[in-house]
């Protein structure tokens, strides 16, 4: 019987992604992103079948285990673009930097601020990076993997809607700063978003995405837990 | 007519045959990614490192690549399946927060502020700083 239900569950993730995907294909609506519906759909389908999460996962967890081997694939952007990596590296590693000192900064400041439990905090410390590592490192910092998803889930959506209101509001005009703040910021949704606006944005952008979870790592290891002293969390 | 019928369903069963040798190919890369996966692991287990086993394995996969060791067209499709259809396979862990009831509310709202903020600040400086860096050796 579980073998059944995990069968089942697998199967049917697959085919509410795909067809999500199809639907989103046509009508490019953000909204119906196949990260927000095909989510969804599922948990209303888990509640109205009474099944479990630990039932479902049990075939939800082969595609999880494919994380892992995902990340290890980024070697291959990296390895496509190293001319162009090495040609702006002082450019990516310096806005990158930034980008990450803030992103950790200001989800510490602003979660405090606004009253946010510990756990929480440290749930949301790595959002803003490429899924699989964010979970990665939301773990290794105990913070909550799952919970990190749906972070990294809200974070890319912000950023893929706010993007082009913020290159214009901040008259942002050269290719590598579009690209960059985009993978930065808002890492898969921004990068294909940054696709949209030109090939070179799109590189830069999937770089970006890379570069700045590795980046990441090494802040959360020694910053984040330095900050989390001070502060007695 | 015939011999036109004859040669299409010839040109469709090899389609299907390059089709099903595509697939096999990218199910055996993706094995071999998983394959530097476990290596990242254990090197990561074994030296007790504060770096998660899966960066480990892209570094080695990097400089794999970099030193000609491994062949771009080993890891190519497969790399190229699981980075392009990344969003599938998160899916199951977005599917996890219904485990915590805690994140739905004004917790929730809370959350989702947080993030916006946060996100939209990130942006500005990272695009400010790459800006101001790109115009500043452009008029060097």
């Amino acid at each position: 019987m579980n073998v059944f239900i995990a069968f089942i569950s697998l199967i049917a993730t697959i085919a509410i992604f795909l067809v999500s995907k199809k639907a989103y294909q046509k009508t490019h609506r953000l909204l119906l992103s196949p990260l927000i519906v095909s989510p969804l759909f599922l948990v209303i389908l888990l509640l109205l079948t009474r099944t479990s999460y630990e039932q479902y996962n049990l075939g939800g967890s082969v595609l999880t285990k494919l994380l892992g081997p995902a990340t290890v694939a980024f070697a291959v952007p990296i390895y496509k673009n190293l001319e162009l990596i090495k040609k702006h590296a002082k450019i990516i590693v310096a806005s990158l930097f930034t980008g990450s000192l803030v992103a950790i900064l200001s989800s510490f400041f602003f979660a405090v601020w606004i009253g946010l439990s510990a756990d929480m905090i440290t749930s949301l410390v790595p959002r803003s990076i490429t899924t699989p590592i964010a979970m990665d490192i939301s773990k290794m910092i105990g913070g909550e993997p799952s919970m990190t998803a749906v972070f990294v889930i809200v974070t890319g959506l912000t950023g893929s809607i706010t993007g082009a209101i913020i290159i214009r509001l901040f008259r942002i005009k050269t290719t590598a700063a579009k690209g960059l703040m985009l993978g930065m910021g808002a890492h898969g949704l921004g990068t294909s978003k940054a696709f949209e606006m030109g090939e070179l944005e799109g590189t830069f952008s999937s770089v970006a995405m890379v570069i700045a979870a590795l980046i990441s790592i090494l802040l959360s290891e020694t910053f984040f837990p330095l900050l989390r002293l001070c502060f007695a969390m | 007519m015939v011999i036109c019928e004859v040669k299409c369903s010839y040109k469709l069963s090899l389609e299907k045959v390059s089709k099903v040798k595509k697939i096999s190919k990218i199910i055996i890369q993706i094995v071999f990614l998983y394959g530097i996966l476990l290596i990242g692991e254990g090197i990561s287990a074994v030296l007790h490192l504060p770096i998660p086993g899966s960066i480990i394995g892209l570094v080695l996969l990097f400089l794999a690549l970099k030193f000609n060791i491994i062949k771009l067209e080993w890891v190519d499709l497969g790399a190229g399946l699981l980075t392009g259809e990344l969003a599938l396979f998160f899916i199951p862990s977005a599917v996890g927060v219904i485990q915590y009831d805690q994140i739905f509310g004004v917790v929730g709202i809370k959350l989702v502020t947080v993030i916006i903020l946060s996100t939209i600040l990130v942006m500005i400086c990272t695009g400010a700083v790459a800006d101001y860096l790109h115009k500043k050796d452009v008029k060097e």
